[in-house]
């Protein structure tokens, strides 16, 4: 019957490690959703909200750069803006990202105009920028 | 690190298998205590899993069944499948250790071990949250691991 503590001590162990990590990231600032929204708002450009993490290997492998080369073709027409999940647990609720990277495209007014869960390619990025109002260079 | 396209429902599957085993297995196992043998099972097709996609039965479950049956959906996602491979062989690592002690008969501490790993398939399953993942993003943050990455935006 000592089996039946198994899951108990199992639990008490994957909590404790929870715990931790979570006291670890605590005393990390927390940033308002509303500041960012009234930031973007005074700009009027659409913008891309890139969430990314300590953890997430792919975003600063591929993610960043592909953002950092989208950047550089589009100049001052958009505003991007990376968050770091443990840093801004808030925002990143506010969106209910739940995977990363996440990016989030957002037109002139802040309305989400699409998601991207996982790698998304700077030409897919450029695509939704423009649907969300981006000018397109003639 | 290379990214491609990558199914994330294979580990879904894998995850699902875990759990079901494990949980089942542990409670089979409180009246009949030689079903801790299934533990070195789930260890070696997790190794294996690791070490080919041709041994990964997860993998060819949920190809040649589940996916055309319709019963698990696809869900494609562009990224880099290695801190998902080190999470696995994370999972399986932690089973070869139970198996251990299943063989030494200290099945307290193999099912705390088994336990463990099905509580960390379940959270990455119902929930995202890859703990082996995180692991790998440490090990390259202190150069245990090489990973190439562009500072911050």
């Amino acid at each position: 019957m000592i089996l039946l503590l198994a899951p108990l001590i199992a639990l008490a162990v994957v909590g404790g490690a929870a715990l931790l990590l979570l006291v670890q990231r605590g005393g990390q600032r927390e940033l308002v959703g509303s500041v960012v929204e009234s930031q973007r708002a005074q700009r009027q450009l659409p913008s891309i909200l890139y969430f990314t993490g300590e953890s997430c290997t792919i975003c600063h492998t591929a993610q960043r750069p592909a953002l950092r080369s989208l950047a550089a073709g589009l100049g001052e027409d958009i505003e991007i803006r990376e968050i770091d999940i443990a840093v801004e647990p808030t925002l990143a609720r506010h969106y209910r990202v739940m995977s990363l990277p996440t990016t989030i495209v957002l037109d002139a007014s802040g309305q989400v105009t699409d998601i991207n869960v996982g790698f998304a390619s700077g030409e897919t990025l450029r695509r939704q920028l423009v649907d969300a109002g981006m000018p397109v260079a003639a | 690190m290379a990214v491609v396209a990558f199914d994330r429902s294979v580990l879904k599957v894998n995850q699902m298998i875990l759990m079901v085993a494990i949980v089942l297995g542990y409670v089979i196992g409180l009246a009949y205590p030689g079903i801790a043998w299934i533990l070195p099972v789930l260890a070696v097709m997790m190794l294996a899993a690791v070490a080919s996609p041709s041994l990964n039965i997860p993998r060819i479950l949920y190809t040649q069944v589940l996916r055309p049956s319709g019963i698990v959906k696809p869900r494609i996602v562009q990224e880099d499948p290695a801190p998902h491979r080190f999470a696995q062989l994370l999972g399986g690592v932690f089973l070869a250790a139970a198996s251990i002690f299943v063989i030494t008969d200290l099945l307290l501490v193999a099912w705390v071990l088994a336990w463990i790993v099905a509580a960390l398939a379940f959270l990455n399953f119902a929930f995202n949250i890859c703990a082996g993942c995180i692991m790998y993003a440490q090990l390259v943050r202190i150069g245990l691991l090489p990973l190439q990455r562009e500072p911050a935006l």
